[in-house]
């Protein structure tokens, strides 16, 4: 199996897309840690819950320390790291708080910065000369085109998409590989808050015609599944990605291939 | 699980050597059946399993019968028709636009551009439900190389058809590019030895590629693989990189100083 022996922590790992990220890994024979906030992650109401349970909050240094000293205690090494935690405020920046706006940071930036600071030393010891470390971020094609009344998201997508091409620079000559992978509208617990909220459903029109909307505008349409997302991770993860290094890697059923659809 | 293409069909045009070749091998590998066409007469490196043409691109009379025949010959042989296109033929010029010649953009924008659109215009139609094209564009389409004037805008070109292809042809096509970085072919150690000091040229340029080695065709062509595979079934429309991180650093380097 491709990821036989390979080590790999995914964060958020008990959400809509962390999920199916850590059930890829371990179908092509990771071992997998799936570190979130609780054991139940955002879908507590999901029974399955695959991969080894990590208690992780990526906004402090201490837990994101100690959860890395128990991957080194039984692994001694972390071959693939993958970043998708994140959290999603759906305002415009005046009707954002500065609470909002920092702990918008704090999860999405500041998270990825610090469990890719204290998992070097373990990718280091995973690189051999012919199978890289890789490091997947979690930016989003709102790194590149805004939604609407999400600013201080698509704020924090361009920090990590900016972190992904520093660290593949500086730590690619250590046999660390770095990507983000960034997804369009892809069905997940945070797409359907993103339809009920103020910024897009409450337009008068039904959640149902409103996804439909979102379906047409796709070049493929459709929107993402989880798993279409993990088939990419999982790409980026393997040996099959050893020249693949500190790109974006835009995965959002053609959407910003086009222009904006005007209704004409 | 490793990627199967069992059962599925591919044309690969350029494919008698260099990326063209990597991708034809790791598609045979992979268990599909491919259509290779090339400028040469049959070239004896071919893998076995896998039916090569002589094919100019940049004649849409020679690709229309091309397309006739592949199309032709699956169809009788097993009712199917082609599920993957490759459009990796190109060539290179190294001149700026004042030194160009009409032969060299005949040449150039021949190959590299109407050929990608005559294979698409031939075989669209004729596809699979749910088929793969993938356009060979370059890092050269988004930032310039030096002394590559046309090339350089024909792959501009294939990166613009690409997203045009995927937003009218979608949800039957998906089409995307590849644009590979430095890949290690006979054309860039011929490069490094025009240069003064061809061992500094080499390590400068190593230097500049965070993975510091350059590519290999096995490299595209694992990523072909995957964009022929249901594994990318949601993605279209994209330009995707593969350079070992040389354009995501700063083509200054301060590092190098």
């Amino acid at each position: 199996m491709p990821l036989a022996n390979k080590v790999a922590l995914v964060t958020g790992g008990r959400g809509g897309i962390g999920r199916a990220i850590v059930s890829r890994f371990i179908d092509e024979g990771a071992s997998v840690f799936a570190a979130d906030l609780n054991e139940g992650g955002s879908l507590d109401n999901i029974g399955d819950s695959a991969g080894e349970f990590l208690s992780l909050d990526v906004t402090s240094e201490d837990s994101v320390i100690a959860a890395l000293k128990s991957v080194e205690s039984t692994h001694g090494k972390l071959d693939i790291l993958v970043n998708a935690a994140g959290i999603e405020i759906e305002k415009t920046i005046e009707d954002t708080t500065l609470d909002e706006w920092n702990r918008s940071f704090a999860v999405n930036a500041t998270g990825t910065f610090l469990t890719c600071k204290y998992a070097l030393p373990l990718l280091r010891a995973a690189a051999t000369e012919d199978s890289s470390a890789s490091i997947i971020n979690f930016g989003s094609y709102d790194g590149f085109i805004a939604d609407p009344g999400l600013a201080a998201y698509c704020a924090t997508k361009g920090a990590v998409h900016a972190l992904t091409r520093a660290m593949a620079c500086d730590h690619g000559p250590e046999g660390i590989r770095v990507n983000a992978i960034c997804p369009g509208y892809v069905d997940t617990p945070m797409l359907q808050s993103f339809f009920n909220g103020d910024g897009s459903g409450g337009q008068g029109g039904s959640i149902e015609s409103l996804q439909q909307a979102v379906r047409d505008v796709h070049p493929l349409r459709t929107y993402g599944t989880p798993e279409d997302i993990a088939n990419l991770v999982n790409w980026l993860a393997s040996d099959e990605a050893r020249y693949a290094s500190g790109q974006l890697w835009v995965l959002d059923g053609g959407l910003s291939a086009q222009v904006q659809q005007m209704k004409l | 699980m490793t990627i199967s293409l069992h059962g599925k069909t591919a044309i690969v045009t350029g494919g008698a050597s260099g990326i063209g070749h990597g991708i034809v091998q790791c598609f045979v590998d992979a268990g599909a059946e491919v259509f290779v066409c090339g400028r040469r007469e049959q070239p004896d490196a071919l893998p076995k399993h896998c039916t090569y043409s002589s094919v100019d691109v940049a004649n849409p009379n020679t690709v229309k019968r091309f397309a006739e025949s592949v199309v032709h010959a699956l169809a009788s042989n097993s009712n199917r028709t082609i599920d993957i296109l490759v459009n990796n033929a190109g060539v290179q010029v190294e001149k700026t636009v004042v030194d160009s010649t009409d032969e060299d953009w005949e040449q150039v924008i021949g190959a590299n551009a109407r050929g990608v659109f005559n294979m698409c215009r031939e075989l669209i139609p004729v596809m699979t439900d749910g088929g793969s094209i993938i356009n060979i564009g370059s890092i050269s389409g988004q930032v310039a190389d030096p002394s590559m004037a046309l090339y350089n805008a024909s792959k501009a070109f294939v990166h613009g058809l690409t997203r045009s292809i995927a937003v009218d042809h979608g949800p039957k096509i998906r089409c995307n590019a590849i644009c590979p970085g430095w890949i290690e072919t006979g054309m860039l150690e011929a490069g490094f030895a025009t240069a003064d000091n061809p061992t500094a040229a080499r390590q400068d340029a190593l230097d500049r590629h965070p993975v510091r080695r350059f590519g290999k065709p096995e490299d595209i062509a694992s990523l072909a693989l995957w964009l022929a595979s249901a594994d990318s079934s949601f993605a279209t429309g994209q330009l995707f990189t593969i350079d070992g991180g040389m354009t995501a650093s700063s083509p200054l380097n301060p590092g190098l100083f």
